[in-house]
């Protein structure tokens, strides 16, 4: 009974926020950041080339200047021609940005990789306009890391921040569910320094939560992966969808970030608005 | 083993259930369940309430792994240190020839098939965690062992094993940090604590814990200034206590008639609350955050490490080495798979060397699994009817 209770109320919100027959327009702004989002994307399968060709042809209505990846950006042989170079060929050529964060399946030494943009570090930040990314590796947390965060969120003066790393700190997907441990750490400080969105991978689905704590928390982990029917929604899921790969598509204009998750066959399967939090 | 004997008058009337609840501590007491029964209890803390579970453990983890740990690592090189003195069961090289070299086999096998299997899957951020595949539960394989074969050469050459194992897991920690201005200080520290206690045997003190009290903190200090794990902390001192030769009979009830084995109850029974504790900070895993890293300890315990100790014993054979009286290759087969239990110093060994992430969580996992090595043991003592399984009819 509670189950079915949390999926009318999951299904109700869900459609209520993210109509699929009216998507949310992106608008296009001039002085905006835009960007695209992939995660667990490196399979150099024939998914992965297709969820590239649909990238580029958004791009061609939405000119987006960089891509964010959550990490898994190469499985196995970690041959970064076929898994990233010729799926992502038109974009790099287009001189698109692509800044990744480490997953499990990633070499540590991908970092030095210079299309990843990564400085050579695990962990890093870096600026656009008025947005400020914050990139985890959330396979080693370590106490270096986790002073470095703190101190790079203090400092931070940016109107957004946004988080991203591999590991979901809130997930409904049914193989690896919410990472308890690591939100534990990463919470008090996402919430204290006031992120406004998190965007994490690992999990072969899409799914965006409720607000948790304020942050809306994003999980884009089948951009070349998927599992099917994975999805095992709960109160907590605002959106899900788990029957095709997908990439999402950012603008953030003022105090706005509107999204558009988009699938394999270029359908937008979630968009909407998300208000930049109240200052605390 | 010489079991603890209840008082007669707490056997009986109003008292009974209480001594029902007495012998069960007792129990648990002596064959070392405080760790498993810590370990039970997060594990299902950590996968109902998490959020309260993992502040709850890292907010222990300092004090019982850096601190705690010192006390329990101290207890086995005590245990170590006796058992090679003149008239220690260990004391001549030829009883400790073939097990060294079965741990040399066994370490290699292991680190062998873990590397193997993280290259194979192409996780190269699993690399690092390759010691924890090393690690012996020694008490684990113990028990198991005297189960299946009583006492006897088997169940000597299984603890060497075991000890010398994860004496060299002991040295690859000390060593794993990269040099700073910081291992001077703590090194120089640590040679004023060493010949503090030097000069302590040296004016023969007997009593038990200035040793610990005043040259173990020093130690302490000295190994966490240096950057090297304060675990380590009563290795370098322990040498120095007042010891007494024993045979290999570990954790048995050594006797309360002198200062030193008086002593040793209650560090032994100290070290029980803080494995306890340990089980309870450490072992609280998400049982969903399995991985290539599970499987690949899994395959290092319960495949590598065996056959790199058969595979290094048969070599040392062909040598010219001999097996232990009672010995042959079918226990030595036992012996092998008894070594597979990674559990308490898996923990201890991936806590050590990993630090909170994913990495950490499924390697932890497979750390608890390899408790499936003691059913193994089991399964396989039975099939090759070795020791109580000898008369078992297939």
């Amino acid at each position: 009974m509670r189950t079915l209770l949390c999926t009318f109320i999951v299904a109700f919100v869900a459609l209520g926020q993210t109509p699929a027959s009216q998507p949310v327009d992106l608008p296009g702004a001039v002085d905006s950041v835009k960007f695209a989002v992939i995660g667990d994307n490196g399979t150099g399968k024939q998914p992965q080339y297709e969820i590239g060709q649909q990238m580029s042809a958004a791009r061609t209505r939405f000119p987006f200047e960089f891509v964010i990846m959550l990490g898994d950006n190469l499985y196995g042989s970690q041959d970064v021609v076929s898994k990233f170079e010729r799926p992502y060929a038109p974009l790099l050529q287009a001189g698109v940005r692509f800044h990744a964060a480490l997953g499990n399946h990633d070499a540590p030494e991908n970092r030095s990789y210079r299309p990843f943009n990564m400085g050579g570090d695990r962990y890093y930040t870096f600026v656009e306009k008025h947005v400020r990314f914050f990139v985890f590796d959330t396979n080693l947390l370590d106490e270096t890391q986790l002073s470095w965060i703190e101190e790079t969120f203090r400092q931070s003066q940016d109107t957004w921040k946004i988080a991203y790393f591999h590991h979901p700190l809130y997930s409904d997907g049914g193989r690896h569910g919410s990472d308890v441990e690591l939100r534990v750490l990463l919470e008090p400080l996402l919430v204290r320094y006031g992120v406004d969105v998190v965007f994490s991978g690992h999990e072969h689905i899409y799914q965006r939560t409720v607000p948790q704590k304020g942050i809306t928390y994003f999980v884009e982990g089948s951009s070349g992966q998927l599992r099917k029917g994975d999805v095992r929604a709960t109160a907590m899921t605002a959106a899900a969808f788990d029957q095709d790969q997908t990439f999402m598509l950012v603008e953030i204009a003022g105090r706005q970030l509107f999204f558009r998750t988009i699938s394999r066959t270029g359908r937008i399967v979630d968009s909407g608005v998300i208000a930049l939090q109240p200052e605390t | 083993m010489k079991p603890h004997a209840l008082p007669q008058h707490l056997m009986a009337g109003p008292w009974f259930g209480r001594t029902r609840s007495v012998r069960l501590l007792r129990f648990v007491n002596d064959r070392f369940l405080w760790l498993p029964l810590g370990a039970l209890i997060a594990l299902i803390w950590a996968n109902t309430q998490g959020e309260t579970y993992f502040a709850f453990a890292h907010a222990l983890a300092f004090p019982v792994n850096e601190i705690g740990m010192a006390l329990f690592l101290g207890l086995i090189t005590q245990e170590a240190v006796e058992a090679t003195m003149p008239g220690g069961a260990l004391h001549t090289w030829r009883r400790w020839s073939l097990p060294v070299i079965a741990a040399a086999g066994g370490l290699a096998g292991a680190a062998f098939f873990y590397l193997g299997f993280v290259s194979w899957r192409h996780e190269a951020v699993l690399v690092q965690a390759w010691p924890v595949a090393c690690a012996i539960d020694v008490a684990a394989g113990y028990y198991v062992l005297k189960t299946i074969v009583g006492r006897g050469g088997a169940l000597s050459f299984l603890v060497v094993t075991g000890i010398v194992t994860n004496a060299a897991g002991l040295l690859i920690l000390a060593l794993w940090p990269a040099f700073t201005m910081g291992h001077l200080g703590g090194a120089v520290l640590l040679v004023v604590a060493v010949s503090l206690a030097a000069m302590m045997r040296r004016s023969k003190v007997r009593a038990f814990w200035p040793y610990l009290a005043v040259c173990g903190t020093l130690s302490w200090v000295a190994f966490y200034w240096a950057g090297v794990h304060p675990a380590l902390a009563l290795v370098p001192i322990v040498p120095f206590l007042p010891h007494q030769p024993r045979g290999l009979e570990l954790f048995a009830d050594r006797g309360a008639d002198d200062t030193v084995r008086h002593a040793e109850h209650t560090w032994t029974a100290v070290v029980q609350v803080i494995l306890f504790l340990f089980g309870l900070a450490n072992a609280g895993v998400l049982l969903r955050g399995y991985d290539t890293g599970t499987w690949a300890i899994l395959a290092a315990a319960l495949v590598g490490r065996p056959v790199g100790v058969l595979a290094a014993v048969a070599l040392a054979l062909a040598g010219g080495l001999h097996l232990p009286r009672h010995v042959g290759w079918r226990e030595l087969t036992i012996i092998a798979l008894a070594t597979s239990t990674g559990f308490t110093f898996a923990l201890f060994a991936a806590t050590s060397f990993l630090p909170t992430g994913a990495v950490l969580a499924q390697v932890k996992v497979g750390a608890l699994a390899t408790v499936g090595g003691a059913a193994a043991t089991f399964g396989l003592a039975r099939m090759m009817r070795v020791g109580k399984f000898a008369h078992v009819r297939r």
